[in-house]
């Protein structure tokens, strides 16, 4: 008999279940699905896990009721949202916690730190992290900070046995930089679109379907 | 968690008590203890520690500027707030880039939580500035086997990066190794640099390349470009290759750099590559001689007893 591993689930998603622990940067560019690709990957397999929002390009009210719209549930005890946009307000009935600048990367930091802390306790066994973008990170914070950072978020989400999910558009920083920041991730999903027709390909996670494959994804 | 020193800085006697019981009840852990920034700061400008963990208001300042501190002196150490303080009441401003653990004080287990999470911090090196090649801890291993090459071979490193200082007409030619948190250059033709952070060092991403990494203008590569340590080494162009052992382990780089964008043609490069074989080929055999010498050590230390037969059969 063998003892099952926790894992997550990417149910109507071409992508393997991955660990507990797992930290995955997708890559794709900003109009091609990667936010609705990002957000369905957070959707929960069990009522045990949470969700913990990280955003940097669109503000947390939004995001919300985006990911309710692809079916998330909104279940204000184990879902939350560190803003991390310009315009970002704090929304305590939606737990959404702002921070006002994407380059506050150690007040971003805090807020993660606190939110996850947060969920836990209030019994989310797990917790999916989604990053939607690291983009203005980089572009806006200095380089060192922005590994800090990931390392960071990343650590926590290994230690914790949680699943980090975080985009960037590799149209908004070099190649070089970016492959750098990808060290910190375990594995990647790129995300290609040509004339409305998406397709996924996983790189770096054990267990996932070979090369090219389609998906369903409204852009 | 062994072997760490641990800083803890409360200005509640109570609470800072607690707290220390708790760090220094995990096995062969250090703790130093301060109830002020200012006392905390003099700590860290004569102590090394391999974690910091702070309150956020002190009376003369607060956990942040503490950070701050930390990252100026040794930027890789992690610091953690273990702080009554919401995140709201918390101010970044002045310390955007700084980037800290966070533990409320009023989480059930907190202390417990705060243990766990030290040994975490720690053990993956959760608060450095740069990238980390994935097994890090494995390739500071193998770094310790060629950490000694002697004083000889720093005269024939010497030789190489002057010959290659010239050969290339470049500012600076140097062999560095990267260490857990600075790079070493055992040698430096163009430059008296002996050490450097390795959040400002090039070399730390080269080590994570298959091949040669090739900079031509640090302003124009994302990377690098908001680096100031750079422009104060005159900085601008690089080429380096990594030092890989014979089981491939990046131990550090053989590389080049100039004070002007400059590119670098591929017969350049090639050449580069033998600088760097020649160099590695240095380390390797000054390892294999150490060992040897290691090796003869311990044989003569274990036949050197009472009885002196050492030495005896070696006419």
């Amino acid at each position: 008999m063998s003892i099952q591993r926790p894992t997550y689930t990417f149910e109507g998603l071409p992508i393997g279940d991955v660990d507990s622990g797992t930290n995955v940067l997708v890559t794709g560019p900003a109009l091609g699905g990667i936010r609705e690709l990002t957000l369905r990957m957070l959707l929960h397999s069990s009522e045990r896990e949470g969700t913990l929002f990280v955003t940097a390009d669109t503000d947390g009210r939004k995001t919300l009721t985006d990911y309710e719209g692809l079916g998330g549930r909104l279940d204000f005890a184990r879902v939350g949202v560190v803003d991390c946009t310009e315009e970002g307000v704090d929304d305590e009935a939606h737990n959404v916690h702002a921070v006002g600048s994407p380059a506050d990367l150690t007040g971003i930091g805090i807020e993660f730190s606190s939110l996850y802390e947060r969920l836990h306790a209030n019994g989310a066994e797990r917790v999916r992290t989604g990053v939607y973008t690291l983009s203005p990170f980089v572009v806006y914070a200095p380089t060192k900070a922005v590994f800090r950072f990931v390392h960071t978020l990343t650590g926590r989400i290994r230690t914790a046995d949680g699943l980090g999910v975080c985009a960037i558009d590799p149209g908004t920083v070099d190649d070089q930089t970016l492959s750098s920041i990808a060290q910190a991730f375990d594995g990647q999903v790129e995300l290609r679109e040509a004339d409305r027709d998406c397709a996924v390909r996983v790189r770096g996670l054990s267990d996932q379907p070979e090369g090219w494959q389609d998906v369903d994804l409204d852009v | 968690m062994t072997g760490l020193t641990v800083l803890c800085v409360d200005p509640d006697d109570g609470e800072r008590e607690q707290t220390v019981a708790a760090l220094a009840d995990a096995d062969d852990v250090t703790v130093l203890s301060r109830d002020t920034l200012a006392a905390a700061g003099s700590v860290l400008a004569d102590t090394e520690v391999d974690c910091v963990v702070t309150e956020y208001d002190l009376p003369d300042g607060t956990g942040l500027d503490l950070t701050a501190r930390l990252r100026e002196r040794a930027p890789d150490t992690p610091c953690i707030l273990f702080t009554n303080a919401d995140p709201d009441r918390i101010r970044t401003a002045d310390h955007e880039g700084v980037v800290v653990e966070y533990l409320p004080k009023d989480m059930p287990g907190a202390r417990e939580s705060l243990v766990r999470l030290v040994g975490n911090v720690v053990a993956q090196r959760t608060q450095v500035g740069y990238p980390l090649p994935p097994e890090e801890d494995e390739r500071l291993a193998a770094l310790e086997q060629y950490n000694r090459p002697g004083m000889d071979a720093v005269d024939a490193f010497d030789r190489l990066t002057a010959l290659t200082k010239s050969h290339f007409g470049v500012d600076v030619a140097f062999v560095g190794l990267v260490d857990a948190h600075e790079e070493r250059f055992l040698s430096c033709a163009g430059a008296d640099w002996e050490t450097l952070e390795r959040e400002d060092t090039m070399c730390t991403h080269t080590i994570l390349q298959d091949d040669v990494m090739v900079v031509e203008d640090t302003h124009e590569d994302g990377r690098f470009a908001d680096s100031d340590r750079l422009d104060e080494l005159n900085i601008r162009a690089y080429a380096g290759v990594p030092l890989e052992t014979p089981r491939g382990t990046a131990i550090g780089a053989y590389c080049m750099t100039h004070s002007e964008p400059r590119s670098f043609s591929e017969a350049e490069l090639n050449d580069l590559r033998l600088f760097a074989e020649e160099a590695m080929e240095q380390l390797e055999l000054r390892r294999q001689l150490n060992e040897c010498e290691e090796a003869a050590e311990s044989h003569s230390g274990r036949d050197s007893g009472p009885t002196g037969t050492d030495g005896s059969g070696s006419q």
